[in-house]
């Protein structure tokens, strides 16, 4: 086999090298938002050593060399406050020795070695960022990559955009056949759990409800989940996406629980089963399914219309009506969900609940409670104590708004509810909360999303971080846990349409955002646009896992065997190649033969079978003669093709005719090939 | 040689008979994977393990597309190849123990280009082309002899990785095209004059118009040497006359095998050679004489390597039967 030497000795052109270098930066542009940055400046001084060194500038760094620069960029490493063993770690350490590798890079091999590693950091990249963004500059890594590959392989400098095309050319051809492995490749569980990229910021609604949180939040214009339902869709007002329950008020700070514990153990603590919430349901109305896929926000909160009383994937229950996620959602994770939203929850209450919903702190805002002791006296029922309430917030001067005065005393109830009377759904809640407290009724804070915008052309619901809320529950006998949103007497537009409607006076609507999409009516069709075709990412490709792939399958295939699997694929394969073949111009073998010189050619080949070979000076009628001569049987047949064919050759008709001619020298040769056939069963025989 | 390669060797032989042409097509083209691929098979493996390990539709697309892309560039790989066409053209000549040059027309047989293909007989020797489309390229490959005669060279090599260096296409050619060897060329350290059959001037013949012995005095013609114009003649005359000389072929030689005193076959076709290239670089007429044959007196190039053939493909059953 010749596998000669040259590949392995062959050094790096410099054309090679300064593709592995655009290559190289290409690759490491997009992981420098997740990893060190000074990884980028190690690799520009890096590959310009290894430049200067090729033009002949500079020397060869020697081993010592190398070795005081590589521990310098592990000592960085070990310093830069990266957890040792993480991803973090490993991806960094990856990209340190790529950028290094471009120091003693000489030979093919190295840079083979390069572009491998290459191709490990795009998949690096996908562990960090999955959107379609990340996607199509994973792509165009890719091609960048494989030019370079046959940068390193062609001697020639060759224009760059030649190899690029080459490379494009290569990874469409490839897409066929990686879109059938794709689909039909089995997939598998873990085989061993990873610690997950920890240095995400977490987004989207947290565990602690301080005013100032939700704000933030609505000047946020990213995606947190979207919604497909199987039937009719709710109304709008109805869209409350129940996340987390808050139940502890310490004067400032709404929390879940009294003792500040972390995600982790209140996941613990909550988790429970199916039949507990089942046993704690009184079913009414109809059931609502739908499936949800939430967007990554290093949270286990889950947001869903409750009571859920039916989970399919990754997700818990939880003691209060919530559903959770096992881990932090850190991609993008779907549920389909079975919800009743008019079941009654909780009908009774055991009071060490009823004392965890009447929490208040012992001092503080005195007036709020005495007001809210002066209106239950005036009351003569629990329902009507609320409903006064909720009225004062519509026939006092509240104002609903996103600029809120910061609050000055500690005694923030008392100076919202009586002086400032200006804030969003955390100020209504928390107040409404705080009275129905003092006034013995045991109530807590919800928080989640409310409403969400319908993409008509998707047929489905995105929910954005705008659209976070805060609303209450309070727990009536009878009738359990009942929702109250008071920010529906102040702005009603909020509940019924969306917050962009209800602070369209004001202006505040992501007013921190200069340039975005949903600010702007004009842009709002292409951004829904966007949007449907992330979620049409998010569900086909990011969704397709094994579950996803096996109902695919039987929905196409029926039952499906392994064996069955590998005929598709082979069949598929097979296909492909033949696809490739005809698009690389391999299947064509003489393009440019006239047909009777085709048929000429098969002639010469019969006749050399019957061992009378045709030496190039021969004209085709010394040839005939020769076959005739040697085959004395056939010479007449033989003559006649040969007449023809010259014929055809060298006094060719008239177009009208020539058809004619061509189809009279297909049959005699026709019958000539049938007289060898006999010719040689007589002569075997 | 084990009987595997010799059977090897056979197959080879048949697979690839001599031509003047050759294209490669699926009959002559062999693709195998490279290290390389071995470590992008590797890289896929990892990146597969990863895709399970996060459950990142992701990176399971892109550990296929790497396979996808392993699959695609053996097609690429072969198409690099598939439809060269190898023309021997000439062969020049050489003395045993230098490389003799053979020419080749490469050229595509659909005009498509080519890239970074090798073609050579031997790692050391491989030629590197890059054939842009609708063109053909005329290359010299050199291979090393031994031998005086006629020389074969072996099958060519063909090989390619281009595009990605994954994938190794390679094919053989036996191209029909033979070079002359011709006999090292080394004097054997003997009398001079033993080879020099005729050395007496008197038994030589008369060479007109040369340039050593006076002749005679005739009128001059155009084109005379004007250091041969009679001046003293003109001064007194006026007429312009030429003085005319004569060579003696004196110095016209027989290279006789039969005169040489050493023995050894080769050292005396070595001899000989040598004595050819001396007389040529002297610009003497030489002639000859072998057992069986004889080449007249004669100089020039083609005199030099037709007693160079000559010597080359002497053989010595003959020499022994005389």
């Amino acid at each position: 086999m010749p596998d000669p030497g040259y590949m392995r000795r062959s050094p790096v052109t410099y054309t090679g090298m300064l593709w592995l270098l655009a290559a190289q930066l290409v690759v490491m542009l997009p992981l420098a938002f997740y990893l060190p940055v000074w990884l980028i400046p190690v690799l520009l001084f890096s590959a310009g050593w290894r430049l200067r060194v090729m033009q002949g500038h500079m020397e060869q760094p020697g081993t010592i060399g190398i070795l005081i620069i590589g521990s310098l960029g592990i000592i960085a490493l070990t310093v830069s406050g990266i957890p040792r063993v993480s991803l973090d770690m490993m991806a960094s350490l990856l990209m340190l020795g790529f950028a290094y590798k471009s120091l003693e890079v000489i030979q093919r091999r190295d840079a083979m070695v390069v572009i491998l590693t290459g191709y490990l950091l795009v998949g690096v990249l996908f562990l960090y960022s999955q959107s379609i963004l990340a996607a199509l500059y994973g792509v165009f890594s890719m091609t960048v990559l494989t030019a370079s590959m046959i940068a390193l392989q062609s001697s020639k400098s060759t224009v760059m955009l030649v190899n690029l095309r080459l490379a494009g050319l290569m990874l469409l051809l490839c897409l066929p056949l990686m879109i059938t492995f794709f689909v039909f490749t089995p997939r598998f569980s873990p085989l061993w759990t990873f610690t997950l990229p920890s240095s995400q910021a977490k987004t989207g609604m947290t565990d602690r409800l301080t005013p100032g949180d939700i704000a933030r939040l609505s000047q946020s214009d990213e995606p947190a989940f979207r919604v497909n339902f199987a039937g009719e869709r709710p109304a709008q007002k109805a869209l409350y996406w129940r996340g987390l329950v808050l139940n502890h008020f310490d004067g400032k700070t709404w929390t879940q629980f009294a003792d500040d514990i972390d995600p982790e153990s209140v996941k613990t603590v909550l988790k429970t089963n199916e039949y507990n919430i089942k046993n704690r349901l009184v079913k009414k109305g109809s059931g609502l399914r739908y499936s949800v896929i939430y967007e990554k926000t290093a949270q286990p909160w889950l947001f869903a219309l409750s009571p859920v009383v039916d989970i399919q994937g990754d997700a818990a229950f939880g003691r209060d009506f919530r559903i959770m996620a096992r881990k932090n959602v850190m991609e993008p994770l779907q549920l389909t969900l079975l919800s009743y939203p008019l079941a009654l929850r909780d009908v009774i209450l055991p009071p060490w609940r009823q004392q965890l919903a009447l929490q208040l702190p012992s001092q503080g805002n005195p007036r709020s409670r005495q007001l809210a002791q002066e209106l239950l006296a005036k009351s003569p029922t629990k329902s009507h104590f609320i409903q006064t309430v909720m009225n004062r917030y519509r026939t006092q001067d509240f104002y609903y708004t996103l600029r809120p005065p910061v609050l000055q005393t500690t005694d923030t109830i008392d100076e919202f509810l009586f002086s400032s009377r200006r804030g969003f759904c955390a100020h209504y809640a928390g107040s409404f909360v705080f009275l129905m407290r003092a006034a013995g009724i045991p109530a807590r804070i919800v928080a989640g999303y409310q409403g969400g915008e319908w993409n008509e052309k998707g047929n489905y619901l995105t929910v954005h971080q705008y659209d976070a809320h805060a609303w209450t529950e309070v727990w009536l006998e009878n009738q359990g846990w009942v929702r109250f949103d008071p920010t529906l007497m102040v702005a009603p537009q909020r509940i019924e349409q969306n917050l962009q409607t209800a602070v369209s006076e004001e202006g505040s609507f992501l007013e921190g955002q200069l340039l975005t999409f949903a600010k702007y009516n004009w842009l709002n069709s292409i951004r829904k646009r966007l949007d449907s075709g992330q979620y049409a990412w998010r569900k086909f490709v990011l969704g397709y896992n094994g579950e996803t792939q096996s109902q695919l399958m039987q929905r196409l295939f029926g039952k499906l065997s392994l064996l069955k699997t590998a005929l598709i694929i082979a069949s598929l394969f097979f296909v492909i190649s033949l696809l490739w073949l005809v698009s690389l111009g391999l299947a064509r073998r003489h393009p440019q033969e006239a047909p009777e010189h085709q048929l000429y050619r098969r002639f010469c080949t019969l006749l050399e079978k019957q061992g009378i070979h045709r030496a190039p000076s021969q004209t085709p009628h010394n040839f005939a003669q020769l076959a005739a001569s040697r085959l004395p049987a056939l010479a007449s047949e033989i003559q006649t093709f040969t007449n023809n064919y010259i014929q055809l050759c060298y006094s060719p008709p008239e177009d009208s005719d020539s058809h004619a001619t061509l189809q009279r020298l297909k049959t005699r040769f026709n019958s000539l090939s049938k007289a060898i056939k006999t010719l040689r069963k007589t002569t075997g025989t | 040689m084990t009987p595997w390669k010799t059977a090897r060797q056979q197959w080879l032989q048949r697979r690839f008979p001599p031509s003047r042409e050759i294209t490669l097509g699926l009959r002559q083209v062999f693709v195998i994977p490279t290290a390389t691929s071995a470590a992008l098979l590797v890289a896929v493996l990892i990146l597969f393990l990863m895709a399970v390990n996060f459950q990142s539709a992701l990176i399971y697309g892109l550990s296929f597309w790497l396979l996808a892309l392993l699959v695609v560039a053996i097609f690429f790989t072969y198409r690099n190849l598939s439809g060269l066409t190898l023309t021997a053209l000439r062969s020049s000549p050489c003395f045993a123990g230098e490389k003799a040059v053979f020419e080749l027309r490469v050229e595509d047989i659909a005009g498509r280009s080519k890239q970074a293909i090798f073609i050579g007989w031997s790692d050391e020797d491989l030629v590197e082309i890059d054939l842009p489309a609708d063109t053909s390229t005329l290359i010299k490959l050199s291979a090393p002899t031994r031998q005086r005669g006629y020389f074969h060279p072996g099958r060519l090599q063909i090989v390619s990785r281009y595009p990605l260096g994954l994938i190794v296409a390679f094919s053989y050619a036996q191209l029909d095209m033979k070079s002359i060897v011709y006999p090292v060329a080394r004097l054997q350290p003997v009398n001079e004059q033993a080879t020099l059959v005729h050395s007496s001037s008197e038994g030589g013949a008369e060479v007109p118009r040369g340039t050593t012995d006076f002749d005679g005095v005739r009128n001059y013609q155009a084109g005379d040497s004007p250091r041969h114009i009679h001046w003293k003649n003109y001064a007194r005359t006026g007429n312009i006359t030429t003085k005319s000389f004569v060579d003696f072929s004196v110095h016209e030689r027989w290279l006789d095998w039969d005169t040489l005193s050493f023995a050894g076959i080769e050292n005396k076709l070595s001899h000989l050679a040598a004595r050819v290239l001396q007389c040529h670089q002297e610009q003497q007429e030489y002639g000859l004489k072998l057992p069986g044959t004889t080449l007249q007196p004669d100089q020039g190039e083609a005199h030099m390597h037709r007693c160079l053939t000559t010597l080359a493909l002497y053989a010595p059953e003959t020499s022994e039967h005389a």
